[in-house]
């Protein structure tokens, strides 16, 4: 790789890149993680063993390899972007064949020692994927329909088969975390509001597509009432955990609603609603006002970047982060459905973590590179 | 030493972005993104705000434990016709302390164990110096127990009413008044049908009144406990209705538990026989036969079968239980219950008019009766010729003993549709404390004419006087009726070792005004029935017995059997002649 030849900043070392390495926000994150493993401990009345151990020894893997995908140089993200997409794609063809069934839905594939999700994975791939084509396109380009047909070829097919496991949640999150790339590369807003009206004019058909838990989640969400005890029931205890919460939470371990485990999934995808009850409306605001600061920091890092590539990167891994947040705490103060969204770095889960931590890695790879050029046109096909 | 580089130079390595135009949208651009954004944080804070605080829609902030609702605690009684108590709720206080206000614990501890003697000291000590707020010291306190405590004077110290649900009645209305669970909500019965009403707090403090006489029950039960001992049978059901309001007397399922303590109930002995369970009930289905084709008129009284040989249908024979072997009239195939000449009447008859009467009397359809346990019941599908014969007598056909009730009341009663029902003065209010009489409900729809139903009328008190039921006669009260002999199916056909015997009986016959069906699941032959189980033998006897001592309490006036007789045979012989017969 004659890397020389491209960048103005030629090659940093190791030592460099450490030093070069964005380490207040890797603070940021190690304190949210913490916040997290102190939420779960509540979840467990105090209990380290098993789920903390985990959750910790997994958080502390997926440090270590985002440091590790920081350093790398951001060119070697550039030329493998395909590659990873192709990968994760094939491994969630590989689910839709052969994935083992955990809580009704399909999404984990076994590999080896670990098992992954690689819906969660594809996140990732396919905003480097998109940032990686979009980098290759000039604005002409961007102007032609022809040309947007390969990158919504890229969101639609995993879409579809994430839709097929059935996971609404990440399909989501891919089809917004590809269409903010879109957006941020240049595509006329116009064909967003074609896009939408296309989406519209096909929903009667979705709903037909829709598993009946779907529809009733839906239904559900537009009226919790009428099935308080079934589809509701996620929603309204989670409401009423964030009511008996109020502005200073009933105290750590001391959450009624959640400790008397009237609270559903409330190691996962109810994770915040354990840390409003407990830590009161205030808990919850400072949590958000973490994110902020997280996301802003990633926002601006990227800005930075001098390459197409990295920006458009950087700001769709923050998109990507922005949206998991949105979508989870919406979904527990019941603004939209629940969908089944973890809340980054709190919600208990491997995958979701290190799809984080990879993307957060990324973004300091942004950073790290801010410096490195990357000429546009030579490398928009492999 | 960061340069932020919102727009101002977007991409300097690339010819292509040189145009100032798409730096500008670039940059408004990155501006609508971030504003989306930090609009999109903003939002997620407003509704925390709004769930945390401001609560939203009415939900409560802390979901209460069951017993806590208002409805549950306060829940209507339960009476029977005559306003005895068949559940009520009793409060019972009990005693909790509050250790943050108490002064001395260990003087407080000594006086309650002189009070409460089986509280440990040891264990109230433990109690009452931690620093909670908060601790039970003892549920469910006697009213004595209650004011001894109030005398100690102890401060913080104090009681909280908690409610139980009691039956006063135990195992005699279990399978009607149901019972409920721990938190007081209704798990069967009325108590669960009714759980609304009888909790709803706008009406707390009305009873709900029911059809049924809780002396009448305890005839009924005790009569077929005592035929289920006698007979060895698995189990019974019974009924006794007011057959012109269709109102339930009584209505008793054997075995039954005592709903005080249901969780130690069995499956079998929860389950309601006479409502839930659906029988095949043999040869009283004969009196449906009968009344149909005298109806449409296929067949007068004096109308006869060929019922000498046996008759095949398909791979079976129908055989008669006690045959004759020669021509039969139509009373004698009733009084001798023939099923020959039964199925051969239902082929006159044919299936669709077969199947369109029993419908009309409600018989194809589940029970109305106010009561979660109700079950539909079997009829062949497709309706065969084969099956309009076998249903002629009573087989292919099953029903629960409630519906039976109903349409053979529907039969005597002047022959309009009455509909079972638990809950008085449900077609006509009643006053409270009315006794109980023929109360003349709004006639239904009509399902037989006046006529037929009087013949109806001496046909089964012929049973009675000449035929199979001469063992459910009861002195003075002229009974008319039908036996039921079924073979329960087994995996292999029919069990001829395993019968459902019943007899099902109306009185005084001339005007009918209450029936009582005696059903018995399995019973045995004994040596005073010189081995026999069937209807007549088993189930006849006991209904003889409830109607002897039910006919007092509910005023009915004995008549001089000859009186009856000759009324009886006056009313029918200026229409037919052929009765001399018997």
């Amino acid at each position: 790789m004659e890397t020389a030849t491209w960048g103005n900043q030629g090659k940093l070392t190791i030592r460099q890149k450490l030093w070069a390495l964005d380490w207040p926000l890797v603070t940021l994150i190690c304190v949210t993680a913490v916040i997290g493993i102190i939420i779960l401990l509540s979840s467990t009345n105090g209990q380290w063993e098993g789920l903390i151990l985990r959750q910790s020894i997994r958080f502390g893997i997926a440090l270590v390899a985002m440091i590790i995908i920081a350093l790398v140089d951001i060119r070697f993200w550039m030329r493998y972007a395909y590659t990873l997409y192709g990968a994760a794609f094939v491994m969630l063809v590989a689910v839709e064949l052969m994935g083992s069934v955990g809580m009704g839905a399909q999404r984990w594939v076994d590999v080896g020692i670990i098992r992954l999700q690689p819906s969660e994975l594809m996140k990732v791939a396919l905003v480097l994927a998109l940032s990686r084509y979009f980098h290759g396109c000039t604005l002409d380009d961007i102007t032609r329909l022809r040309r947007l047909i390969i990158p919504t070829g890229m969101i639609v097919c995993p879409v579809a088969l994430v839709l097929r496991q059935p996971d609404l949640g990440t399909a989501i999150l891919l089809v917004f975390g590809g269409g903010a790339i879109f957006l941020l590369a240049g595509v006329k807003l116009w064909k967003f509001a074609a896009f939408v009206a296309v989406i519209v004019g096909s929903l009667p058909f979705a709903w037909r597509l829709l598993h009946d838990y779907q529809r009733e989640r839906i239904l559900t969400f537009l009226d919790p009432h009428r099935d308080p005890l079934g589809a509701g029931y996620h929603i309204l205890q989670s409401k009423i955990a964030l009511g008996s919460g109020g502005v200073f939470g009933r105290g750590y371990m001391k959450g009624t609603q959640t400790h008397l485990n009237f609270l559903p999934e409330k190691q996962t995808d109810f994770a915040f609603t354990m840390l409003a009850e407990e830590f009161g409306l205030i808990g919850g605001l400072a949590l958000l006002v973490l994110y902020t600061i997280i996301l802003i920091y990633c926002i601006f890092m990227s800005l930075q970047a001098r390459s197409h590539f990295a920006r458009l990167l950087g700001l769709g891994v923050a998109n990507t982060y922005f949206l998991y947040v949105f979508i989870n705490i919406a979904m527990v103060t019941g603004l939209i459905p629940v969908v089944g969204v973890p809340l980054p770095l709190i919600s208990y889960g491997g995958t979701a973590m290190i799809t984080l931590l990879a993307g957060f890695g990324l973004v300091m790879c942004v950073s790290i590179h801010r410096e490195t050029t990357i000429p546009r046109s030579q490398l928009w096909q492999p | 030493m960061r340069r932020i580089l919102i727009g101002t130079s977007a991409l300097p390595d690339s010819p292509d972005d040189s145009k100032s135009s798409y730096k500008g949208s670039s940059r408004s651009r990155l501006f609508t993104v971030l504003g989306l954004f930090i609009l999109c944080f903003a939002v997620l804070s407003a509704r925390l705000i709004d769930v945390s605080l401001l609560r939203d829609g009415g939900e409560p902030s802390i979901t209460r434990a069951g017993s806590d609702r208002p409805g549950a605690t306060g829940r209507a009684d339960i009476l029977d016709r005559n306003g005895v108590l068949l559940a009520t709720t009793l409060r019972t206080p009990s005693l909790y302390a509050n250790p943050r206000v108490l002064l001395d614990p260990e003087e407080a501890a000594k006086k309650l164990t002189t009070v409460l003697p089986d509280l440990s000291y040891n264990v109230l000590i433990q109690k009452l110096i931690s620093k909670r707020s908060f601790a039970w010291l003892k549920r469910g306190l006697t009213p004595l127990q209650q004011h001894q405590v109030n005398s100690l004077g102890i401060p913080g110290l104090g009681f909280l009413d908690e409610y139980r649900r009691i039956y006063p009645q135990a195992d005699l209305t279990s399978h009607i008044v149901g019972f409920c669970g721990i938190d007081n909500v209704g798990l069967s019965g009325i108590e669960s049908r009714y759980n609304a009403e009888l909790t709803a707090p706008d009406r707390l403090g009305q009873a709900i009144s029911l059809s049924l006489d809780i002396r009448v029950q305890n005839v009924l039960h005790n009569e077929l406990s005592e035929a289920v001992k006698t007979f060895q049978a698995v189990g019974a059901a019974g009924v006794v209705m007011d057959v012109e309001s269709g109102e339930i007397l009584a209505m008793v399922s054997l075995p039954d538990f005592d709903p005080n303590r249901f969780s130690e109930a069995n499956a079998e002995s929860r389950f309601n026989r006479a409502s839930l369970g659906i029988y095949e009930m043999g040869s009283t289905f004969k009196a449906f036969t009968v009344a149909a084709a005298l109806d449409t008129g296929i067949i007068n009284l004096k109308s006869r079968y060929d019922a000498t040989n046996p008759l095949r249908v398909a791979r079976y024979w129908i055989r008669d239980d006690h045959a004759k072997n020669r021509w039969l009239s139509v009373p004698e195939i009733f009084i001798y219950s023939s099923n020959i000449g039964a199925a051969k009447m239902a082929l006159d008859l044919g299936g669709d008019r077969q199947k369109a009467f029993l419908d009309k009397l409600g018989l194809l359809s589940p029970s109305t009766v106010e009561l979660p346990e109700v079950a539909k019941p079997m009829w062949p599908q497709p309706w065969r010729e084969d099956s309009t014969m076998t249903v002629g007598f009573g087989h292919g056909i099953a029903v629960s003993p409630i519906k039976i009730a109903a349409a053979i009341a529907s039969l005597v009663n002047g022959g309009y549709r009455i509909d079972e029902t638990l809950i008085r003065g449900k077609s006509v209010s009643a006053k409270p404390g009315d006794r109980v009489k023929s109360v003349s409900a709004k006639p239904g729809d009509r399902v037989v004419s006046a006529h037929t139903s009087k013949m109806m009328r001496a046909l089964l008190r012929l049973v009675v006087t000449d035929g199979t039921g001469s063992q459910a006669e009861a002195v003075g009260y002229s009974v008319g009726g039908k036996t039921g002999t079924a073979e329960k199916p087994g995996k292999r056909g029919y069990r001829r070792d395993a019968l459902i015997s019943s007899f099902v009986g109306v009185f005084p016959s001339v005007a009918p005004r209450f029936l009582v069906l005696a059903v018995l699941d399995e019973p045995k032959g004994t040596k005073a029935t010189h081995g026999f189980a069937g209807g007549g033998w088993t189930a006849a006897p006991t209904v003889s017995r409830v109607i002897s001592k039910i006919g007092p309490m509910l005023d009915v006036m004995p008549i001089r059997e000859k009186d009856a007789e000759s009324h009886m045979i006056l009313e029918i012989s200026s229409e037919e002649e052929n009765l001399e017969a018997f």
